[in-house]
């Protein structure tokens, strides 16, 4: 079959990170294509190159047999490579034919709605949608939304559409609704790119092509293959170093969760009823893809984020109305996934990063005054501790790399916590040996007899870290199992929520 | 091949370099300005030079213009450190001047030494409050604080228009109104720091170089320094950590207007011993422009009031010697503030030569 797009060689380089290495991907007429990798494994990058927003560093891009200059998406889109993204670009006060229509060349002072009408109406009914252009955005559905930004892309001649997570945003329902209509896209000649980590589309593809880590594991024709192994692609190996230490048996019980359930913005499950509870030389493993309410469940366990019912309790003790501050001093440590963002203040140098929430503790101030000494003699020891290179206790950490902003964060959290620590992805972003180095200084919590809440998008780091893994799928927690009882599939089946046959729970 | 790079640390000798050009580029160009509007600027710089330091008279006058630049100044550090742009100094200035007038009204009883303490507190109370009510809207509705405080501004200055036309404070049993108040009570006057011929300097001085050494300590060594300074970086994560960010936001806005109001007070019981919008409008902005041009910090808001003190203070006899328009001096203060701008950012980059390889 004919190839209507074809990528040889793409790398992309952000600073030290490379995006994408090298990747292969070729992209037939009328197929869909998907892209299937976890976070970070270079699926938006790789989207983004070849829709003008990001220029690749080298490799060639193909369209038709032509190679591509793709300076900005004007030039994509001229091609014809249109993009839907996850967030929606429309004007919520145009009707569907004008948002449509807003930006097409061509129409001068006036827009020629009747010639745009006939047009749009066509493309409707080839794709076997049904959709009123005189309604305005705001009045529609998230679902109708999408189809219009579908159709802005057709209707501007896209012969490749590039979907990002298009069902991210959508129920069930409005997902099967949506694959009818790239069925009827694929059938009228157009391709598709679908970027995805859900295996129940992947599996709805014609192709698809693996990502991890920035390269491009495999491509596979989908009805050849099974979702075991694409799993099994997804994840990869690695070779793992620290395990925890088996002699050590879990006691007792640090933290219960029971029944915690938060409510979003608008109204959606965040976290539905998620009970679990954490003892004394335990791991509890996190496992997830990113977006099911995991951050979210650090946050209110920070008391950063309000439950809308159900609660918590530390060392047997019920905690009602959490703040930050409480929580603090009840000596929890807390790593968050995002640290720039949540744990550190870009213009402090580690010094003052160290007392970040003791910045009032008795041990580094005298009355109203910061004892800089102390904090200065606590810089030299945890740099030197937890190995950090930096030229000096003062220097900005939004100049230091992730793995030494993280060594800070973890030094924080180590010196000032007292039995719990939740760490959300403390090794995002980090290479093999700093992570191995996180996970360490986790074990070491362990063996002390800390209860650990460590999430991670590394399933195999949790199978040789944790006493038992929690899944969580949209809020809700799927499972919990040992991982001496599981296999790496039986966690991808349950993350991507497929796990009507898996669900179990032990103690 | 040469090009402009961002810099990953800073040089002293390239920041020397950048504001040495800014103030050598804002003294051209305001020759230049001089020139246009017909003064002689050889002429003219130097009339402005001995009317801001030519002798103890002029700089004790230059030392008094600067007085409510620094406080203003060093309010505006505190809340710009922690990236809350209070920008209400005019309206903070005038409550305060109005919340101290106020008290002076009802302290003629007490001892000099408690009513003038008094006076200064009011004043302090005054700008606090009216700095705590933007804080406020933004904490409780999320109001922009750019705007509160510009529009809290306007309340301020209509409310004192009226209080001194047809108000209760207007000045009765002249013929013409001036809306201005009746004279401050003499024996509440700020006392003057020399003897009469000296010149003229108030206390309200040391209580700005109070407020310097207080503000330099707040920022740099205390626990809620550290919040101000955080907050500004990433309130995100100071929120994370334990800090009640509503509360800080509070405070802040409460000591960056209570500096403004007490520069308010010390004009009115310092200077201008009556109440009179004229007289304090101004103070505010150029105190805004003191603090950007001091690089937010004490030490550099001193010296920039300084410069602007001199400035202003200067002027007055500039324009008798050599018959400048008054707005000159204004358009200067501006040239100062964008060429100092400038230099903030070129500190930031970097020019560099490289080897074009093959």
């Amino acid at each position: 079959m004919e190839n209507l797009l074809s990528v040889q060689n793409l790398t992309k380089r952000f600073g030290p990170v490379t995006a994408n290495d090298g990747v292969n991907l070729e992209v037939r007429k009328g197929e869909i294509h998907c892209l299937f990798g976890e976070n970070g494994a270079g699926k938006s990058t790789l989207s983004s190159c070849l829709y003008g927003y990001y220029r690749a560093d080298s490799g060639v891009i193909r369209f038709k047999g032509e190679v591509a200059e793709l300076n900005s998406p004007a030039d994509a889109l001229r091609l014809g490579i249109g993009m839907v993204h996850q967030h929606f670009v429309l004007v919520s006060n145009f009707t569907v034919l004008e948002n449509i229509i807003v930006g097409s060349a061509g129409t001068g002072l006036f827009l020629t709605k009747s010639d745009a009408r006939r047009k749009i109406s066509e493309l409707c009914e080839s794709c076997g949608l049904s959709i009123d252009l005189d309604r305005e955005i705001w009045e529609l559905s998230v679902g109708e939304q999408q189809w219009v930004e579908i159709l802005k892309a057709l209707y501007f001649g896209a012969e490749l559409l590039i979907l990002d997570e298009p069902t991210a945003v959508l129920t069930p329902q409005q997902s099967d609704q949506l694959f009818r209509i790239l069925d009827g896209m694929r059938m009228r000649g157009l391709s598709i790119i679908l970027i995805s980590h859900k295996l129940r589309e992947v599996m709805q593809s014609d192709r698809v092509t693996i990502l991890r880590k920035g390269r491009a594991i495999a491509t596979v024709e989908t009805s050849e293959t099974t979702a075991e192994a694409i799993t099994a692609l997804m994840v990869g190996h690695k070779v793992s170093k620290h395990v925890r230490d088996r002699s050590v048996e879990p006691a007792g019980e640090v933290l219960a969760v029971d029944r915690a359930c938060a409510i979003g913005e608008w109204g959606e499950d965040i976290l539905k009823d998620v009970s679990f509870n954490i003892g004394r030389h335990e791991i509890l493993g996190l496992a997830g893809v990113a977006g099911n309410g995991q951050k979210e469940l650090f946050e209110t366990l920070m008391g950063v984020r309000a439950l809308s019912s159900g609660g918590f309790s530390l060392e047997g003790e019920a905690i009602t109305k959490p703040t930050s501050r409480e929580m603090l001093d009840r000596g929890i440590g807390f790593v968050p996934d995002d640290r720039s963002l949540e744990g550190l203040i870009p213009e402090f140098g580690a010094a003052e990063n160290l007392i970040l929430g003791w910045q009032r503790a008795r041990e580094y101030c005298r009355g109203p005054f910061l004892d800089r000494r102390k904090m200065d003699a606590l810089a030299r020891r945890k740099i030197e501790e937890f190995k950090v290179v930096t030229a000096s206790a003062d220097l900005p950490v939004e100049r230091l790399s992730g793995g030494n902003a993280q060594r800070i964060i973890l030094a924080r959290e180590f010196l000032h916590s007292r039995g719990l620590l939740l760490a959300n992805q403390p090794t995002r972003g980090l290479d093999v040996a700093a992570s191995e180095f996180v996970y360490e200084k986790i074990l070491e919590k362990r063996a002390a007899g800390f209860a650990v809440l460590l999430a991670s998008e590394e399933l195999d780091d949790l199978l040789r870290l944790c006493d038992r893994i929690a899944v969580i799928f949209k809020g809700r927690i799927m499972g919990i199992v040992r991982p001496e009882e599981t296999t790496l599939l039986e966690l991808g089946m349950m993350m991507a929520g497929d796990a009507k046959d898996v669900q179990r729970t032990v103690q | 091949m040469i090009s402009i790079q961002r810099r990953s640390g800073s040089s002293l000798r390239w920041n020397v370099v950048c504001f040495s050009a800014a103030i050598l580029c804002a003294f051209l160009s305001s020759a230049a300005l001089l020139a246009l509007s017909g003064g002689d600027a050889v002429k003219g710089f130097s009339a402005l030079f001995t009317g801001a330091f030519g002798s103890q008279n002029a700089l004790f006058g230059s030392l008094a213009k600067a007085t409510p630049l620094l406080l203003v100044g060093l309010g505006t550090v505190i809340a710009f450190r922690a990236k809350i742009w209070n920008i209400g100094q005019e309206g903070q200035v005038l409550a305060g001047a109005m919340m101290a007038y106020w008290a002076s009204l009802m302290v003629g009883s007490l001892p000099y030494w408690v009513a003038l303490t008094v006076i200064a507190l009011a004043g302090l109370l005054g700008g606090g409050i009216l700095g705590l009510l933007a804080g406020y809207l933004k904490t409780r509705f999320g109001t922009n604080e750019v705007i509160s405080t510009v529009m809290l501004n306007y309340i301020v200055i209509f409310f004192l228009a009226y209080l001194l036309d047809g108000g209760p404070w207007m000045e009765t049993g002249v013929t013409v109104a001036y809306h201005q108040s009746p004279p401050v009570n003499p024996s509440l006057e700020w006392p003057d720091l020399f003897a009469r011929g000296a010149g003229k300097l108030h206390i309200g001085f040391l209580f700005a170089l109070a407020a310097s050494a207080f503000c330099a300590i707040l920022i740099d060594r205390t626990s809620l320094g550290y919040d101000i300074r955080a907050f500004g970086s990433n309130p995100t994560a100071l929120r994370f950590r334990g800090t009640n960010v509503r509360r800080l936001l509070l405070v802040v806005m409460l000591l960056s207007g209570a500096l403004a109001g007490l520069a308010g007070a010390g004009e009115l019981f310092g200077t201008a011993h009556r109440l009179r919008a004229e007289t304090l409008l101004g103070i505010g902005s150029s105190g805004i422009v003191v603090a950007m041009v001091g690089g937010l910090r004490p030490s550099g808001v001193m010296l920039a009031a300084l410069f602007f003190g001199a400035l202003k203070s200067g002027a007055i006899y500039m324009r008798l010697q050599s018959g400048t328009p008054a707005g000159l001096v204004s358009a200067m203060e501006g040239l100062v503030l964008l060429f100092f701008l400038c230099a903030v950012v070129a500190t930031k980059f970097q020019i560099v030569r490289s080897n074009v390889h093959a």
